[in-house]
């Protein structure tokens, strides 16, 4: 129980990897506050998961991009638990078109998730961390960052703003003990990667040096490992979890 | 709830300039951990940041999570964080008027 009575926020935590996330920090004994923004159902199925695991957990339902609501959620959180010791700013949006075709309502709002999510959620947990001096801040980026993709240039964007914003904020933090990194998944097998066509499958997997998708739980892995204590040192970071393709 | 002695203790010192000072130069060094660093070193008139106290904007974060901790004061942005952290009198003049005030 790595993580025993450690008190942890996932944002976008009822699917995919976020899921991932929240049940690998739920395993090691974690409390777990799980926000979500409006699928009620996949959110009462992790639910479900979560009560076989642990009885200490919070679904949070909240729009990441609303100041008024992270401010209303993390208060909600700080009111039943005192304090948060993690924080994984998971949440995001894809709004995939080629920049000719891409109207300012998908631009705005994939970055107002993403990258304005991270920060709206970030700054209203940081008193909380300051005042204890510990905290772990990890935020998920993504390839399409590093490596840009054609039809995401407002989420490449988002994403590369995070890797900026996790860069900036380890440095004003450091001194405080508290760690701020990213995550960067390559291409996981969750919901999004499944419903895909058997041809772009199959193109994505010939990219992948692995020759295989990665595994939620491997995303998992990593986060867990830049919120344990071994991970103390490290700041600033963005740490690639890829089979390769980067 | 102890909450309500230490909100009649910190009244005291709240109306006392001196001891005002007196506790938040105690707070400043407690905070930031700061070595070699006494109560009686600390000038009520020097300013705290750079070449006074040689404080940067780092330990004012700290400093501000302190005070919104103890006094329930909040220094809501930067501009007011230069007035407020001006010298440990400027602070002490600018937690009283606020304290008042919430």
């Amino acid at each position: 129980m790595e993580f025993k009575d450690k008190r942890v926020i996932i944002t976008g935590g009822t699917k995919g990897l976020g899921k991932a996330i929240a049940l690998s920090f739920a395993r090691e004994g974690a409390w777990v506050g799980i926000n979500y923004s409006s699928d009620d159902k996949s959110a009462s199925s992790t639910e479900a998961e979560l009560k076989r695991l642990t009885t200490k957990f919070i679904l949070l339902k909240a729009d990441v991009s609303s100041g008024s609501s992270v401010r209303k959620m993390i208060n909600n959180v700080l009111d039943q638990w005192e304090y948060v010791d993690i924080l994984v700013n998971n949440a995001g949006v894809i709004r995939d078109k080629l920049l000719m075709f891409l109207d300012e309502k998908d631009w705005d709002r994939v970055l107002e998730v993403n990258l304005k999510g991270t920060y709206l959620c970030s700054r209203a947990i940081i008193k909380t961390m300051i005042a204890r001096r510990f905290g772990r801040i990890i935020n998920i980026t993504s390839p399409s960052a590093i490596t840009g993709r054609a039809g995401q240039t407002n989420y490449s964007a988002s994403k590369g703003g995070i890797i900026s914003f996790t860069k900036s904020l380890s440095k004003e933090m450091a001194r405080l003990g508290i760690t701020v990194n990213a995550v960067c998944p390559g291409i996981i097998s969750t919901p999004m990667i499944e419903n895909l066509d058997q041809e772009t499958k199959s193109d994505l997997l010939n990219m992948i040096p692995m020759g295989k998708f990665g595994k939620p739980e491997d995303i998992a892995s990593m986060v867990l490992f830049l919120a344990s204590e071994k991970a103390g040192y490290i700041t600033g970071q963005i740490l690639t979890v890829d089979g390769g393709l980067t | 709830m102890k909450k309500n002695k230490r909100n009649n203790e910190l009244e005291e010192i709240v109306n006392n300039s001196e001891a005002m000072c007196e506790f938040l130069k105690k707070m400043i060094i407690e905070t930031l951990k700061l070595e070699n660093v006494t109560v009686g070193e600390i000038d009520s008139y020097v300013p705290l940041f750079r070449k006074g106290l040689g404080l940067d904007s780092i330990d004012a974060l700290e400093l501000v999570v302190a005070i919104e901790k103890i006094f329930n004061v909040i220094i809501e942005d930067e501009e007011v964080g230069k007035t407020a952290f001006a010298s440990v009198d400027a602070l002490s003049n600018f937690i009283q008027k606020k304290y008042k005030q919430g």
